[in-house]
């Protein structure tokens, strides 16, 4: 088991990421919030496109995106989320909300809008910070063939039979596989924790 | 808030935190992470994993003016309320039961729903919830003694307790625990207790009458 701590490389990079929210947060700093757009706008936009939008919705998309970080800042907590993590729910609330008003285009204002959370409760008692490390360090030892079908499984909405079909393989093989990763992780946090 | 003993399978949670469940499931998985905290963590565990995931996904360069526009738009918005959806603690100052994620959907607590009998001992009030994926959302009404026909699901139904409480060949199901059955379970629920059981149910498919409600009240409605 590797050092969980915070001087492994996946760790690196987030504290100035969280750093910048803060900053944002803070004073509606410009330049940190330009440092998070440069990071995490192409990411969004990728991770959009790789779940079947097109690069028109995807660009619009990463774009709400990057607005609601600008304006939600206040509510993001270093100890409860990464940066990352933080974005990745705004990002997969907002394509939520995206197939909602594509189904429902005379949506009214006032409809309850159930989108998960973006920010865990105030009452959480998780200890996420050290365990966000441990995620990534678990994700990196992955098997390509069950890394590959957890990032579909976060990537796209699209069910997991049309995953299967388009790898070509069996449903059960593709639930097998994720199912596999999911418990490696948990694993993974669960030993010394 | 007491403990569950019954939860989600992983599967659920991991689909929910991807945000891949229709709006029905995601109400009911929502509304029993608002009253387990094990389930908030693993979900929150499994929104970690996207976090990794989303920095994994290969950069797609973004539209030349688009830091621009975007702090436009974030300008022009400024003045402007959320949205309700946006702010977290809205019912911050509410009992603990209208805030949950549920709330939103019954305009108000439990004990404003509008009843309709559907059977002896049973009630049900139907709850749109087509938003984003179709999905089939009720709340049920059992009178304590009352015993449900025997029935397996077809295609996948979570099951959430809100009050009182039932008890079939699972085990025994009180406030906060979830059934996450799918089609190879047979059941044959019983409530029991001192108050009528409430529970919150989700099924995916829009009704078919081998579904749990179906069964019991196809004699006696027209759904
Ligand atoms: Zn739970």
């Amino acid at each position: 088991m590797t050092a969980p701590d915070g001087n492994s490389a996946p760790a690196g990079q987030a504290p100035t990421m969280e750093d910048c929210l803060a900053r944002i947060a803070e004073s509606g700093d410009r330049r940190a919030f330009s440092e998070i757009f440069a990071y995490f706008a192409p990411r969004v936009k990728g991770f959009l496109m790789k779940g079947g939008a097109s690069p028109e919705e995807a660009e619009d998309l990463a774009q709400d995106v990057m607005v609601k970080v600008l304006k939600k800042a206040k509510l993001f907590d270093s100890s409860k989320a990464s940066a990352a993590t933080w974005i990745f729910a705004i990002a997969r609330n907002a394509r939520i909300d995206a197939v909602r008003r594509a189904s429902k285009p005379d949506l009214d204002a006032n409809e309850p809008m159930l989108t998960p959370e973006e920010a865990p409760r105030a009452d959480f008692l998780c200890e996420l910070k050290e365990r966000n490390a441990r995620i990534g360090i678990a994700l990196a030892k992955l098997p390509a063939e069950q890394l590959d079908v957890m990032k579909l499984h976060f990537y796209e909405d699209e069910p997991h039979s049309s995953i299967a079909e388009r790898l070509g393989l069996p449903l059960g093989t593709v639930k097998s596989r994720l199912r596999l990763a999911f418990e490696k992780i948990r694993k993974e946090l669960e030993e010394d924790a | 808030m007491s403990k569950a003993n019954h939860h989600p399978r992983r599967e659920t949670l991991a689909d929910y935190a991807a945000g891949r469940l229709d709006e029905a499931r995601a109400v009911v998985v929502a509304t029993h992470l608002a009253m387990c905290e094990q389930c908030a963590c693993e979900v929150a565990e499994l929104e970690a994993l996207g976090g990794h995931l989303l920095e994994t996904a290969e950069p797609v360069p973004m539209a030349i003016d688009a830091l621009e526009t975007v702090l436009a738009r974030a300008d022009a918005t400024a003045n402007i309320v959320l949205p309700a959806s946006l702010t977290v603690d809205r019912f911050a100052n509410e009992a603990p039961e209208r805030r949950l994620p549920l709330s939103e959907y019954l305009n108000g607590s439990i004990d404003d729903v509008k009843w309709r009998p559907v059977a002896p001992g049973i009630a049900q009030h139907v709850i749109e919830a087509e938003g984003y994926r179709r999905g089939v959302l009720r709340l049920l009404k059992i009178a304590p003694g009352t015993r449900m026909l025997e029935h397996s699901h077809r295609g996948e139904e979570l099951t959430l307790i809100l009050r009182g409480a039932y008890k079939d060949e699972i085990g025994e199901f009180s406030v906060g625990d979830l059934a996450d059955l799918d089609g190879e379970h047979t059941h044959q629920p019983e409530a029991f207790g001192d108050e009528p059981c409430i529970c919150l149910i989700a099924t995916s498919a829009p009704l078919e009458f081998k579904t749990m409600l179906g069964k019991i009240a196809q004699p006696f409605v027209r759904l």
